[in-house]
């Protein structure tokens, strides 16, 4: 695909965050452009959902984050939440609200908190019900749904939201293999109107099946930026996760398999 | 068209939601019942026309029971419970913990110590604005105390352990200002006054408190969106544009101003934030926002009924409306935890 040619929805440059005092992320750099499905790859503790939460407005952070054409730092908190939509880990739920009610909370950006839903808010959210295909279980209280409808609705809601950029924190972590494929295929989908998605992802195999360009992190910094088969090369692999791995050409792009711990 | 766009034309994402229409406006009546029932009932029973007489014309004795006696007390149970209500369905918003309660979490207590100091040790009249000033400086600095121990993740154990310290500091607080005491009349004062109740109130204790209960519903009905936001956890809010700041700020003062200015009239009396939530929230689904306007209306029909049943129960000694709640609220209590125990154990903290 050629990414370079869509205008970049989010750019990022010489990003640093601290947390208690210890610097997290250490001049990290990521460009989103429209259309593109990148990931996010790195061990535990290499600062990943850190940089994720600064891109979202979650957390101070130093350097330049532009979304669009317009500097992070001097959004509003509605603005910003209309131009970036963030997807925690986890798929929490503290209220067991129906599963309509929650995907429309993707609303609440666009909304006054005094006034009924505009019918484009209704349609966004049944736009984003539809493709995740939970309209099935929109009555549902969502405390009583499994794992993968719960990470639907979870996923209806940020969609619901409509914002050019979509940062997934781990969107596949513990579901099933049929599930998991389900969701990295809506996040595919969600790039095809002309957004992007960066999705911190632990499976490489799924990262390096679907991702446009791989973001490798590494003690704060993003070590590569690269399309999967450069960014995830079993040298790489192997130097940052300490995994001996091998790639595959299946003829439909390539698959990454771990072997063992080295 | 799927089915629920057609059910989210009857459910507006709105907290005046037309659905709840029909249980905001079936607890409003209750409250007005309720409230005319609290204008009948006492030592001396009156006819529901004798009352609007009295109310209206008020002329001779009934007048004087009815206007100067009963009055001001109904209209205080109706804006306390209602604030009760309200607070206790925004720190459980807030906290996304059905369990919040004001009182849990030491709110009347600290509110009761700062009231009870200025009462004993005379600095003002129990009638003087320093009395709900007092209580509202005492709640705010036990809630801000409670939201900054609890911190951004709000874990269940955490606050309730926070609450616990904080409930215990303010009770040894009171037994101090008891210990201290100029004089055993004034200890013995502060003491009753403390059990919580509303009789011999004025319009006097009316005028002072009013203010400040009208100020914390506005406050915290203004954060009803965020307390909505907030089920999906407080980063999620955050990117959905709350300002989580803010709401916790509202929840502190709106609490406080609430709280602290209903104990410092009429003692302390707990349970009816966390009971009347409780009673509405599967009525709204379970929806935070929706939840704020029928909770209100609960709190003030339980507060009203409370106050009804301390005058109706035999007895030379007026049973205080805090004992009522307290023997009603605690066994709820337990009945909610032991209800909720799978939800309380598997909770991630």
């Amino acid at each position: 695909m050629n990414t370079q040619a869509a205008p970049a929805l989010l750019r990022a440059r010489e990003v640093s965050v601290r947390l208690g005092g210890a610097v997290v992320v250490r001049g990290a750099q990521a460009m989103l452009h429209a259309g593109e499905l990148v990931a996010l790859v790195g061990p535990n503790g290499a600062g990943k959902t850190t940089f994720i939460r600064a891109l979202a407005g979650l957390l101070p952070a130093e350097g330049e984050i532009m979304l669009g054409e317009r500097p992070l730092g001097v959004m509003g908190n509605r603005e910003r939440a209309r131009a970036v939509a963030y997807l925690p880990q986890g798929h929490v739920f503290h209220w067991p609200m129906q599963a309509a009610a929650v995907v429309a909370l993707g609303r609440h950006p666009h909304m006054d908190p005094f006034s009924t839903p505009s019918p484009q808010d209704r349609a966004a959210v049944s736009r984003a019900m539809q493709r995740t295909a939970t309209e099935a279980f929109a009555d549902r209280r969502v405390t009583t749904l499994s794992g993968g409808e719960r990470a639907r609705v979870a996923l209806a809601r940020a969609l619901a939201t409509e914002a050019p950029v979509l940062l997934a924190d781990e969107p596949t972590a513990s579901l099933d293999p049929r599930h998991q494929l389900v969701v990295m295929e809506l996040l595919r989908r969600a790039t095809r109107d002309g957004g992007a998605v960066l999705a911190i992802l632990h499976d490489l195999t799924l990262a390096a099946r679907f991702a446009d360009r791989v973001l490798v992190m590494d003690g704060g910094r993003i070590v590569a930026d690269d399309v999967p088969s450069e960014a995830l090369s079993p040298q790489r692999v192997a130097q940052i996760f300490g995994v001996e791995a091998m790639m595959v050409d299946t003829g439909e792009g390539i698959a990454l398999i771990a072997r063992h711990p080295l | 068209m799927p089915g629920w766009t057609t059910r989210a034309d009857k459910k507006p994402m709105n907290w005046l939601n037309r659905q709840d229409l029909k249980l905001n406006a079936a607890l409003a009546a209750l409250a007005v019942v309720l409230f005319a029932l609290s204008l009948m009932v006492g030592p001396a029973n009156l006819s529901l026309a004798r009352v609007i007489d009295a109310l209206f014309r008020g002329e001779g004795i009934s007048g004087i029971i009815v206007r100067d006696i009963r009055l001001p007390r109904t209209v205080l149970a109706l804006l306390i419970g209602a604030t009760f209500g309200l607070s206790g369905a925004a720190l459980q918003g807030l906290l996304r913990n059905p369990l919040a309660e004001p009182a849990l979490f030491g709110a009347p207590q600290a509110a009761a110590a700062a009231a009870a100091l200025v009462i004993a040790f005379g600095l003002a009249g129990a009638t003087s604005f320093a009395v709900p000033l007092a209580g509202i400086a005492g709640t705010m600095l036990a809630i801000g105390a409670l939201l900054t121990i609890a911190g951004r993740r709000a874990s269940l154990t955490v606050t309730m352990l926070a609450g616990l310290a904080l409930a215990s500091f303010a009770g040894a607080a009171i037994a101090l200002i008891l210990n201290l005491a100029p004089n055993p009349y004034v200890a013995m004062e502060v003491a009753f006054w403390l059990l919580g109740s509303l009789q011999d109130r004025s319009s006097d204790h009316l005028v002072i408190a009013a203010p400040f209960l009208l100020a914390s519903w506005v406050i915290l009905g203004l954060s009803a969106g965020a307390f909505r936001a907030l089920t999906l956890g407080e980063d999620a809010a955050v990117s959905l544009g709350v300002d989580i700041d803010r709401t916790r700020f509202a929840v502190i003062v709106g609490v406080a101003f609430g709280v602290g200015a209903a104990v410092a009239i009429c003692g302390s009396i707990g349970f009816v934030g966390l009971v009347a939530p409780h009673l509405v929230r599967r009525l709204v689904g379970y929806d935070p926002a929706r939840l704020m306007l029928p909770a209100a209306l609960t709190g003030a029909a339980l507060l009203l009924a409370a106050d009804i049943a301390v005058r109706l129960l035999p007895g030379v000694v007026e049973i205080k409306l805090g004992v009522v709640t307290a023997l009603i609220g605690v066994p709820f209590f337990v009945a909610m935890i032991f209800s909720e125990r799978r939800m309380l154990e598997g909770s991630p903290s």
